[in-house]
């Protein structure tokens, strides 16, 4: 995968000292959310969002799109301000979210009715709708189900459903917010090629919310989030090296990051890896040196 | 306690358009002390073969016996089954529905039959044992605790009837790292105590090679393997065709063999892998 270049982008979405708390109806606080929050995302960059359960992940995806709009500081998409009411219909045309239950995410019986419902309600002419759905399926590869329904399928064929509904909204950015956790290995697999496909592909900008370290690795950009800010961000392996930040997180390395920090540690002359393919080499060419 | 599986089949909507075999021809032993991992891709029988054990699902052809009950006979007492029993669901936080976590957790042992004071000591026994402080969320609804939390609860009130074996369906899925790390640590110290043996469902191929002793590996309804995580994962080839993934100590592990560095025993943890590279295999 080659490096995303930052040079001559402009950011797709700006966070800028974003401070958010959950409140009761009184406007009493009642949870932390965020906490001066700065993050520009640029086009077509695949960023992946990390942190423990309550870290704030949710909340930032959720201040994205305005679902949530900040107390403190702004959040702009394309240059709009998530707080201008007028506009919110724009922003939410641009940005897309799936989420963790695919089951939560279905309204109709039928496949293609399911994915016209967002077009519908951005008002799209009925014969673009079409289009897109064929469009939208063939992404996904999932054409051959259009006329089925969405209790037949397996999790990660409801998933990429739910993606394929989002793109026919044809948004900018697309946010999976832990779209893979309820997914065996198979449907997980299939999810991320589908991600990593838009966002190599199609230049969607992609920003993934995980539990699974795995995920993170093949990112441009990896956020960690704790107690509500941002605790360091970076390539994977910026990030991951910082072994003990990242287990203060509550965080694991991935399993060849765990191995080769901890021969490295021992005074091996490994190089830092992330895949189990890195790892490999280093040892081998550990063994061929001596 | 010993659990028997001798020929077990199991066919959904049998004689019907819809008829599916879920199992076919599964006999294996499960004994006290075991720590037993049942993987195999969506669709290959695990969830039928693990409801079978406190009776969900009727053995309609084969033997089951559970200690000293026998599953496939006409009565079963099906109390002191589901007592000796436990079972975990998928994500068993959306089965929570009582007002409190107290009540919510003495649930079950006041179903057993047990008497209110009893029930309540069990509970916070429990309560306590999966990690959670009992006077501060014993009277809290058990909708206000984290996912983590929640999890834990619903582990509390199975374990509040003291089962004897735990079957556990995906235990760690949805849970952030830390949240996966307890519940395996829980179960850990769960056999240390009564509950001797373990039956666990997973998807993740990493915690059955760190946590069971024993694996069994369903294929269509069909006992593929029954075997060592260590023997299992030897042969990275083994797994083709079950949609399974070795996990990442076996696949590293293969990728040195091809190079000519070989473990004689296959490294299943981070731990053991350093260990022997540490030993010389690599030098």
């Amino acid at each position: 995968m080659s490096a995303f270049s930052y040079e001559n982008k402009t950011p797709i979405i700006s966070v800028n000292s974003v401070s958010y708390d959950y409140r009761n109806s009184q406007g009493e606080s009642i949870a932390r959310g965020v906490r001066g929050i700065d993050l520009d995302v640029y086009q077509g960059e695949f960023v992946v969002l990390l942190g423990h359960n309550g870290s704030g992940k949710s909340t930032l995806a959720k201040l994205l799109n305005g679902f949530c709009v900040p107390d403190e500081g702004s959040v702009t998409v394309a240059g709009i301000d998530t707080k201008d009411d007028l506009k919110i219909y724009d922003i939410r045309s641009k940005i897309g979210m799936v989420f963790q239950n695919p089951d939560n995410q279905m309204v109709a019986a039928i496949i293609e009715d399911d994915m016209a419902f967002g077009p519908e309600n951005l008002g799209v002419p009925r014969d673009e709708i079409e289009e897109r759905i064929t469009w939208a399926l063939d992404v996904v590869n999932m054409s051959e189900h259009r006329k089925r329904s969405p209790s037949k399928l397996s999790g990660g064929q409801k998933q990429r459903i739910a993606i394929a509904s989002v793109l026919a909204m044809m948004p900018d950015v697309l946010i999976l917010d832990e779209s893979t956790a309820m997914l065996d290995p198979k449907g997980r697999k299939e999810v991320m090629d589908t991600a990593r496909m838009l966002n190599c592909q199609k230049g969607m900008t992609v920003i993934l919310i995980t539990h699974y370290m795995d995920e993170a690795i093949e990112a441009d950009r990896v956020v960690v989030l704790d107690e509500g800010k941002i605790l360091t961000s970076g390539t994977p392996k910026e990030v991951f090296s910082k072994v003990d930040l990242i287990k203060s997180a509550g965080l694991e390395l991935p399993i060849a990051s765990k191995i080769s920090s901890e021969l490295i540690a021992l005074g091996y002359d490994i190089p830092f890896a992330l895949t189990d393919e890195e790892l490999a080499e280093g040892i081998c060419k550990l063994k061929s040196k001596i | 306690m010993q659990i028997k599986v001798e020929d077990l089949k199991y066919t959904y909507s049998p004689k019907s358009p819809f008829e599916k075999v879920a199992l076919e021809g599964i006999t294996f032993t499960v004994n006290e002390g075991d720590t037993i991992g049942i993987i195999g891709s969506t669709g290959s029988g695990k969830s039928t073969l693990s409801q079978h054990f406190n009776a969900l699902i009727r053995v309609s052809h084969g033997k089951l016996y559970v200690g000293d009950m026998e599953l496939h006979a006409k009565k079963v007492d099906l109390g002191k089954l589901r007592q000796s029993v436990g079972m975990l669901f998928q994500y068993p936080e959306y089965q929570l529905f009582a007002d409190t976590v107290l009540q919510d957790v003495c649930f079950g042992p006041l179903n057993f039959g047990m008497s209110k004071e009893e029930a309540e000591s069990r509970a916070k026994e429990a309560i306590e044992l999966v990690g959670l402080n009992f006077d501060e969320v014993k009277d809290k609804s058990p909708f206000e605790l984290s996912g983590g939390q929640k999890r834990r609860v619903a582990i509390a009130g199975i374990i509040a009837s003291m089962p004897q074996v735990l079957v556990l369906d995906e235990p760690t899925a949805g849970l952030d790292p830390r949240g996966k790390r307890d519940i395996l640590e829980l179960v850990t110290k769960l056999k240390k105590s009564y509950c001797k043996t373990v039956i666990m469902i997973s998807h993740n191929m990493d915690e059955i090679a760190e946590y069971c002793n024993r694996v069994i590996v369903l294929n269509n309804g069909k006992l593929l393997y029954d075997t060592t995580p260590r023997e299992l994962f030897k042969d990275v080839k083994a797994l083709e065709g079950t949609g399974l993934t070795p996990p990442h100590t076996a696949k590293i592990a293969s990728l040195l063999a091809n190079n000519g560095i070989i473990f004689s025993d296959l490294p299943l943890t981070v731990d053991e892998f350093v260990k022997a590279i540490k030993g010389g295999i690599a030098l």
